[in-house]
């Protein structure tokens, strides 16, 4: 390889040079494709720490009266086995699976940012081991997966577990928010030609619409741990009903997150789905445009039904009646990818392969799951099951039933492309009719268990007619799902060791992941073969029968992006929506008299407004600077960037003499509700000034090293939206706090 | 008063409404190139929708009895009419440069998505500050003010997304963004309508009972002032949002149709080399 080439291969694509070996070379990879499989192999571990937990439980619940395990380690257990599932088994999964396959499914060479990239990986283990590091230091959590506020306030948890919780939580949503900014941005920007956005594999469809989900969705979690911490660390009050705090709002938060996060698990496992039993049926997916398009619409209504996890809390009738008619409605984009699947298997010449008997047991079993879940938009049977083991058959329909088995599904689907060997079909067919029948065996009788008015979440139950055995069978059940992952874990060993070599494209499948070797090269493609429609493999294998061609001969979208800007913008949605929260919950908290300290008593509109007139000068100076930058006037822009700089120093001096004078009059951040709510607000805010100052800076240091003189001025332009969303969020929380006291 | 009753009296047969709608149909039937078509069949559900909300026992309840029915009609007027009559009229290419010249201030307010964004949601905004909105009741002219106001911004937003100039709309995928921010929007300002312990519309409060309806609003009903802003502002957060979820599976159908064009790139270079040579590694 020539040094020109070499050079500009380590600019498109940093790699761990030559030096990295052997283990060594997973810890410093960047490679999508060695990430993705980290990812797999980390959910794995934790796959089994949960699965163990589970069974932990079901030893306990097998008997009436047991005393297995004591009511504090159950607690803990069923806290530990929900969040370690949702966070380190299935959204880690997710993850590596996209991250394996899209830039592979667009004909990209790697993600848009190979290095955030590792780093939203290595989140993860951060996470899950400081998520497991409370057992050492005073007990695991032991709330429950969703942590209520007030119980999770310190006079009722008083163990760090909640704390713990709490960390590990906001740095798996970094590693998640990152991730899914690295996404969007690869399939907005690194498609290969012809591959448009109307052509892409729906695999990849729903983890763009999926990564929306997830940048929406878990800001509004961190924003609640973020006011949990205040509470627990500070004294302050955002959840204490006894000093004036709400103890609704943190439901109200963590729903807002925890519904999207329901769809967040299962549209990628839609997308699995949507991609093994078109292969498997022969034919092409029925209605690509319906499967497509409704997942935009479930993605748009899972914003709009959380409020349905909280019809038991007494919101009044109009809450309720709004919110269950939403909740009935999502039901029916749902209803339409089934019906698609359905009929895409309709009529075809059907491959009962393993993978195949895996997305076959998902559509039945997700169905039932959907369907008990519509019951629950019913508010007067949701009153009656909620919190039951109703409630538990249900979610367990929905994510094991549903998107385990479509994990499973791809996983035997998938294996011979990442590995190059075939998995064992004897092994797999013995693997799927154990998970099966232990699924159902599990979970099925927990329907009846919840309608008896067994309650959830408590660790043992009176010797009631029939309770004994019900719970005798679900846990003969798990028992025999638990060892049906023995038999999946097996298959991979022996499979890695000594499967069937599996060639290009064992299943002849169309999709252009297929198109690589297995396993892939490092680069993926050496040539990535043409697109003109959504099956290239077919049109390669059938030039005298090709599809038809999707919009046009050779197609291009009609937007162009750059990656860095996608990245950048994508990042400050996420943004957006966590200042939103913090705005809300001001606004929440200042709409009526409340005793201590007020707005009108404490804050000073007119100096607030200068620093606030610095800032949105701030924001011109900057935007000068890159016009200048863009006419090659080097000088200029450097005078622009420094004045932009000051002004937001300025401003943060300004902001800092406030604080100060503020302080002085005694008014802290644990004084009452609205002093909380300032200093969180304008305190984060204050934050991001001081990062985008930090950044700045950095472009300056460029700068003055003549680093845009050749004109790749996209940093230049991406800090820039960093800095003028900060000023735009100012404005708005100025207004909110500030200008009402002028008017 | 009954229900029943109430419902057959409570209308009220302003001319000026009749008039409006009847000379709007009558505009578009004598349009040279008119055919009974489905875009006709829009421009009649607009102004049955138009009628309905200023003419309809709505009407009479949104006038100083129920904050909800006022919200009804705030967002009949913003979000329902505007595109169905948008949606009547004749889709072309390209406008007429000719006509445009003078007008082209406007052009940019309806064509450009981030004032006519600000229009849409703005207006939502504007008209529940607490002054403008009691004034909306108690002044005549302010009311007419409001209506008219809702219209124009109802137009100006949904231009960009289904304007006639088919060249001149949002791209799907910006689109989409453009209604989804719209949506959360709305829903931030239904939340703290639905949430705000103090009246928004304090008017409503204590409803100058014209008509003698109250007692059955209050009891028969069972809408309390309280429970009347909850509805109002939920009317703004989830109903307002699948006007415009509505609006964003439309333009899914549109990207979708075979009527969209994609640029057409060269044959030659649709197939992408990712490295020359293989990698070392």
């Amino acid at each position: 390889m020539s040094a020109a080439a070499s050079a500009s291969a380590a600019i498109e694509s940093p790699q761990p040079g030559s030096a990295a070996r052997g283990l060594y070379s997973w810890v410093a990879t960047v490679d999508h494709k060695r990430i993705g499989i980290l990812y797999l192999l980390t959910a794995l571990v934790f796959f089994a720490a949960g699965g163990i937990e589970a069974l932990l439980m079901r030893i306990q619940l097998a008997r009436p009266d047991n005393t297995f395990l004591s009511p504090d380690a159950y607690n803990q257990l069923f806290t530990m086995h929900g969040t370690t599932m949702i966070f380190l088994v299935v959204m880690p999964t997710l993850f590596g699976l996209a991250n394996y396959l899209v830039p592979l499914m667009i004909g990209a060479r790697d993600m848009a940012f190979p290095r955030l990239n590792a780093l939203s990986y290595w989140l993860l283990p951060c996470g899950g081991l400081l998520l497991h590091f409370s057992l050492l230091a005073g007990g695991a959590p032991a709330l429950g997966w969703f942590s209520y506020a007030p119980l999770s306030e310190t006079p009722y948890a008083s163990t760090p577990g909640v704390d713990y919780w709490g960390l590990s939580l906001l740095i798996l949503g970094a590693g998640s928010v990152a991730a899914s900014i690295n996404l969007i941005a690869t399939i907005l920007t690194l498609r290969a030609p012809g591959s448009t956005i109307r052509r892409l594999p729906l695999f990849v469809w729903m983890i763009f619409v999926n990564s929306f989900l997830v940048i929406l969705a878990l800001p509004a979690l961190n924003a609640a741990i973020v006011m949990l911490f205040i509470d627990r660390h500070l004294g302050t009050n955002f959840f204490a009903p006894t000093h004036g705090g709400s103890a609704v709002l943190w439901q109200h938060f963590f729903w807002a997150f925890g519904h999207p996060e329901v769809y967040i698990m299962a549209l990628p496992a839609f997308g699995i789905i949507s991609e093994v039993v078109p292969v498997f049926a022969r034919r092409p997916i029925f209605g690509y445009e319906f499967v497509a398009g409704s997942t935009v619409a479930i993605a748009l209504l899972s914003f709009g039904v959380w409020a349905h996890h909280m019809f038991a809390v007494g919101m009044g009738h109009p809450m309720d009646l709004f919110f269950a008619a939403t909740s009935m409605l999502i039901a029916v984009p749902t209803g339409v990818k089934v019906f698609a699947w359905s009929a895409t298997m309709w009529g075809g010449s059907i491959r009962l392969t393993t993978a195949m008997l895996f997305a076959v047991a998902f559509l039945i079993q997700f169905t039932v799951g959907g369907l008990s879940g519509v019951t629950f938009a019913v508010v007067p049977i949701d009153w009656q099951v909620t919190d039951t083991y109703y409630l538990v058959a249900h979610f367990h329909y929905v994510l094991f039933g549903g998107t385990f088995f479509a994990v499973f599904a791809g996983l035997y689907y998938w294996f011979p492309q990442i590995t190059g060997r075939m998995l064992s079909e004897r092994l797999g067919k013995l693997n799927f009719w154990m998970a099966l029948i232990g699924f159902n065996t599990a979970f099925f009788v927990q329907h009846f268990l919840g309608l008896m008015g067994m309650t959830r979440r408590i660790y043992t139950y009176p010797d009631l007619p029939g309770w004994g055995l019900f719970n005798m069978i679900s846990t003969v059940g798990a028992f025999l799902l638990g060892a049906s992952v023995l038999v999946l874990l097996s298959n991979i060993i022996v499979s890695l060791r000594s499967g069937k070599p599996a060639g290009d494209n064992p299943w002849q499948a169309w999709t252009l992941e297929w198109a690589a070797t297995s396993p892939p090269l490092a680069h993926n493609f050496d040539r990535v073969p043409p697109i003109r429609s959504r099956r290239p493999l077919w049109d390669l294998a059938h030039p005298q029968n090709p599809d038809p061609v999707v919009g046009g001969v050779a197609a291009r979208d009609d937007f162009v992006l750059e990656k860095n800007q996608a990245g950048m913008a994508s990042f400050l949605i996420s943004e957006g929506m966590f200042f939103l929260m913090l705005i809300l919950a001001y606004l929440f908290y200042n709409n009526h008299a409340m005793s201590g300290p007020t707005p009108a008593g404490t804050l000073n509109p007119q100096r607030a407004g200068i620093y606030t007139r610095c800032l949105l000068a701030s924001s011109l100076t900057l935007w000068l600077a890159e016009k200048k930058l863009k006419a090659q006037k080097h000088s200029a822009f450097r005078l622009l960037l420094g004045l932009t700089i000051l002004l937001g120093v300025v401003f943060i001096f300004g902001q800092g003499r406030e604080y100060l004078r503020i302080f002085h009059e005694g008014v802290m951040v644990d004084s009452n509700l609205f002093a909380t709510t300032f200093f969180t607000l304008t305190g984060f805010h204050g934050l991001h000034v001081c990062v985008g100052v930090i950044a700045l800076l950095i472009v300056m240091g460029l700068a003055l090293a003549g680093d845009f003189k050749q004109g790749r001025i996209e940093a230049v332009k991406s800090i820039g939206l960093y800095w003028h969303f900060v000023d735009a969020v100012w404005l708005v929380v100025f207004s909110v706090i500030y200008l009402r006291l002028l008017l | 008063m009954t229900t029943r009753q109430f419902l057959i009296s409570a209308w009220d047969w302003n001319p000026w409404v009749i008039a409006i709608c009847v000379a709007a149909i009558l505009i578009y039937g004598a349009w040279p190139r008119f055919r009974f078509s489905r875009k006709f069949g829009w421009l009649l559900a607009g102004m049955a929708v138009f009628f309905l909300t200023l003419a309809s026992p709505i009407d009479a309840l949104a006038d100083g009895y129920l904050f909800s029915a006022h919200m009804s009609q705030h967002l009949l007027l913003l979000l329902v009419v505007p595109p169905l009559i948008l949606l009547s009229l004749p889709s072309t290419p390209v406008p007429d440069r000719s006509q445009i010249g003078r007008w082209k201030w406007l052009n940019w307010i309806v064509w450009h998505p981030v004032p006519t964004w600000c229009l849409g949601v703005g207006g939502m905004w504007l008209w529940h500050a607490p002054a403008l909105c009691n004034a909306a009741v108690t002044s005549a002219w302010v009311h007419r003010l409001q209506y008219v106001s809702l219209l124009l911004m109802g137009f100006a937003f949904w231009w960009p997304i289904i304007g006639p100039w088919s060249k001149q709309r949002l791209s799907p995928l910006a689109g989409i963004i453009y209604l989804f921010s719209a949506c959360i929007g709305c829903t931030v300002l239904g939340i703290i309508i639905t949430f705000s312990p103090v009246e928004v519309c304090s008017i409503y409060l204590h409803p100058l009972d014209r008509l003698g309806i109250l007692p059955l609003i209050q009891n028969q009903w069972g809408l309390t002032p309280a429970k009347d802003q909850q509805l109002g502002g939920l009317l703004m957060w989830v109903p307002a949002c699948l006007i415009y979820f509505c609006g964003i599976l439309g333009l899914l159908a549109r990207w979708y149709g075979k009527a969209y064009d994609e640029a057409i790139i060269p044959e030659s270079q649709l197939t992408k080399t990712l490295i020359e040579e293989p990698h070392v590694h």
